[in-house]
């Protein structure tokens, strides 16, 4: 009986679809697409609420270009504090009220996981989530597509990169002690397995520490020339005030999180000078067309937003979003749309080459790498340094 | 106004026949209200009804017995950590492994009330506070509860019946929070509930008629720990995924505040509290959408707070809600409602 009703509904929605196009399909209009996200503004992790910010800003951009293919994009952003039961409510609520047809971004991993199970039974289109965590690609899901690259594919590439071209041979790796920084350890072990190495130290660091001697000295008795962090924006300033305290020298390396550079040379007082960090979008002063086009759009919805990676990554990891939804047509049915996606290959953005397949859900697997070189510009007469990042490599992947 | 006239007049769970008729009425409108209401409705009575569990073991807590915590997110975690972690690896049922998460939160509960025999007011506060900021901590370095990557909750199951709907979680969420009101208003009604008013209005007079101060402190702990596990637990299945995270010092606040707001030693405060202030965090998120109000307010962030815009306003709505309700009346909502009750008896003089 039940299966009967079932199979009335697809007829009957079937129809429906033939004789009136997208009408059928939740949060599309002939004008309009709805989308929701969730970030942080407050909170714990507001610092990173900028990402939701900047989708909504780059949602307005594409909008004063007249929309994708005729449809304006209806923006519905939510603060969930980072706190995943206000996720959950809010993915609810998006998707049974407001009717949304799709989520864009999101930061965070637990949020994200509070809300996965319910996305995927749902089958709701989710692009872009804002955390390098494998758990939304493996294993594949349908309508989940990730953008950001993996801790471990990143951690491999710094560490080919300080064996291959810098020629360090003992390598630290400074991590804090959960599943992001452990993400992180797991690559450059594997890097140094494949070449016959091992760490020269691994010092993990939990996140309520602050006193961080002990494990400078681990490093320096190791008699580390190199070591990698995976640490939030906090310990990653104290290490390196500790190090030099310590006159301890070493090549710093430092993960995607902590590529906002400007910030980060702020907050360690220029001890940031030198640090070669890993990047998932291009710098902030690239003069790539879409960057010049991004920043200016900046300018005109949200002149008081500072121009910082997380900003504007928030353009980036929906980049693919839009392409896909262009690429769909006027049927924007889930199933269209994730044909469309599968189709995209080494799309560029402003973020690495992204390619999806029909076995292939994680967008990006390389990151460039920058070096942080002190800079002086001018504010009101006073010459201020700071911090700016120089392009050392192209996109690099790992095999 | 009917005087009471006897001691079982006032240990009846039931005043008057109103009282009886509007609570079948209720009990009648929760039973039929997931045949007509959709899916975020439902996920947001559930809500409720857990926020009222914890509200009601907080309220026995700090409106009975004049203890204070501000550690209630460690029972809370506790309680949907063992949950999950006697389903997945000891393969208990949901019926064994709930009222069991329960227990094992009292035990926390138990031991966490002896130092509080000790300590008081400020004091206690910052020890409970300090125990709930340490249990999210410990969860999140134990490889066996998915450390700060959180575990997924399996499917609710119950004597064989998978529950996988809202409406279906209503229906097992909705009893255990109606039996666990009624089994909290009998238990103030007993010995026991008056022990626990005689230790909040004055410790050494209850003390002088024989009232046994260590046994009742760490009793109220260990039901109240009781109360707020059961509702993590149940909380562990609406979320289907917890981590420490979920458990942050935020989450002990509003659980404060739903007692305070709501009126403190007073059952009906205790719901009235959590059901406002659950709707509240969660329609406050959609301030920016009101006519007119709504991008007014943007603005006015924009202008005087951060660039984050919206999310303050929302905090600022909801600190004035909460100190308006404070200043107007102490007793919190349940002080509205005693005020509009005795109007009306007493009216039209």
């Amino acid at each position: 009986m039940k299966k009967l009703l079932w199979l009335m509904v697809l007829v009957l929605s079937l129809a429906l679809a033939g004789a009136a196009g997208a009408a059928g399909v939740q949060g599309v209009t002939d004008t309009s697409i709805k989308i929701g996200q969730w970030g942080p503004q407050t909170g714990p992790a507001a610092l990173w609420g900028a990402v939701a910010r900047g989708t909504g800003v780059y949602f307005e951009l594409i909008n004063s270009e007249g929309g994708i293919n005729g449809r304006k994009i209806e923006y519905f952003m939510r603060d969930d504090g980072y706190n995943p039961n206000r996720t959950k409510a809010i993915a609810k609520e998006l998707w049974e009220q407001e009717k949304i047809w799709g989520f864009a971004c999101g930061v965070g991993t637990s949020p994200g996981m509070a809300v996965m199970p319910y996305i995927i039974k749902n089958n709701i289109p989710w692009v872009g989530m804002a955390t390098g965590s494998p758990h939304w690609t493996q294993p594949l899901k349908k309508n989940i597509f990730g953008v950001y690259p993996l801790y471990p594919d990143e951690a491999q590439i710094l560490t080919s990169y300080a064996i291959d071209t810098l020629g360090k041979k003992k390598i630290a790796f400074f991590y804090q002690n959960d599943d992001y920084g452990k993400g992180g350890l797991e690559g450059a072990v594997r890097e140094l397995k494949k070449r016959g190495m091992t760490l020269a130290a691994d010092v993990p660091v939990e996140v309520g520490e602050t006193d961080l001697a002990s494990h400078v000295l681990k490093m320096k008795k190791a008699g580390a020339d190199c070591v990698i962090m995976w640490v939030y924006p906090k310990h990653a300033a104290i290490v390196l005030g500790t190090a030099a305290k310590l006159g301890y020298k070493p090549q710093w390396m430092a993960c995607s999180t902590l590529s906002d550079v400007a910030l980060m040379f702020k907050i360690t007082k220029g001890l940031w000078n030198g640090m070669i960090f890993g990047n998932f979008a291009e710098l902030p002063d690239s003069k790539s067309p879409l960057m010049v086009k991004y920043q200016a759009a900046q300018k005109k919805f949200a002149p008081k937003e500072r121009w910082g990676v997380f900003f504007y990554a928030g353009f980036g990891f929906v980049e693919p979003m839009v392409e896909g939804i262009k690429r769909a047509g006027k049927d924007l049915s889930v199933g269209n749309f994730i044909k469309a996606m599968e189709s995209l290959k080494d799309f560029q953005g402003i973020m690495g080459p992204i390619t999806y397949g029909p076995e292939r859900r994680q967008g990006i697997k390389k990151v460039f790498l920058a070096k942080c070189v002190p800079a002086t510009m001018e504010v009101n007469g006073k010459k201020v340094t700071y911090g700016k990042g120089q392009r050392l490599s192209d996109w690099i992947g790992v095999e | 106004m009917d005087m009471k006239r006897d001691y079982y007049e006032d240990v009846r769970l039931l005043d008057s026949g109103p009282q009886v008729f509007w609570l079948v009425l209720l009990l009648a409108a929760l039973s039929v209200f997931p045949f007509w209401a959709d899916s975020y409705q439902i996920y947001t009575l559930n809500l409720m009804a857990i926020n009222v569990i914890v509200a009601l073991g907080l309220n026995l807590l700090v409106g009975y017995t004049g203890q204070i915590s501000l550690g209630h997110a460690g029972f809370f975690a506790i309680g949907a950590y063992s949950t999950l972690a006697l389903m997945l690896n000891a393969h208990l049922p949901f019926v064994l492994a709930l009222p069991l998460a329960g227990f094992i939160s009292a035990a926390f509960g138990f031991l966490l009330g002896l130092p509080a025999l000790r300590l008081e007011g400020p004091y206690l506060a910052i020890a409970t506070l300090g125990f709930g900021l340490t249990i999210t901590q410990i969860l999140g370095r134990l490889d066996a509860f998915g450390g700060h990557m959180g575990l997924q909750a399996p499917p609710l199951d119950l004597f064989g019946l998978k529950v996988a709907t809202d409406a279906g979680r209503y229906a097992v969420i909705m009893p255990i929070c109606v039996v666990m009101t009624w089994g909290l208003r009998n238990l103030t009604k007993t010995r026991v509930g008056r022990a626990f008013v005689a230790v909040r209005d004055s410790d050494i007079a209850a003390e002088c008629i024989g009232v046994n101060l260590t046994y009742y402190k760490t009793l109220a702990f260990a039901v109240s720990a009781f109360f707020t596990g059961i509702g993590g637990g149940l909380m562990a299945f609406i979320l289907g995924f917890i981590s420490p995270h979920t458990f942050n010092v935020m989450v002990s606040i509003m659980f404060l505040a739903m007692v305070v707001v709501g009126g403190l030693g007073s059952i009906l405060g205790s719901i009235m509290g959590a059901v406002l202030i659950t709707w509240l965090q969660l329609e406050l998120a959609r301030i920016g959408e009101l006519p007119y109000l709504g991008p007014l307010l943007t603005e006015l962030s924009q202008q005087v707070f951060t660039l984050s815009g919206l999310p303050n306003v929302q905090y600022v709505v909801f600190g004035l809600i909460m100190v308006l309700i404070i200043i107007v009346e102490p007793l919190g909502l349940y002080g509205f409602w005693i005020r509009t009750k005795i109007y009306w008896r007493t009216w039209p003089f």
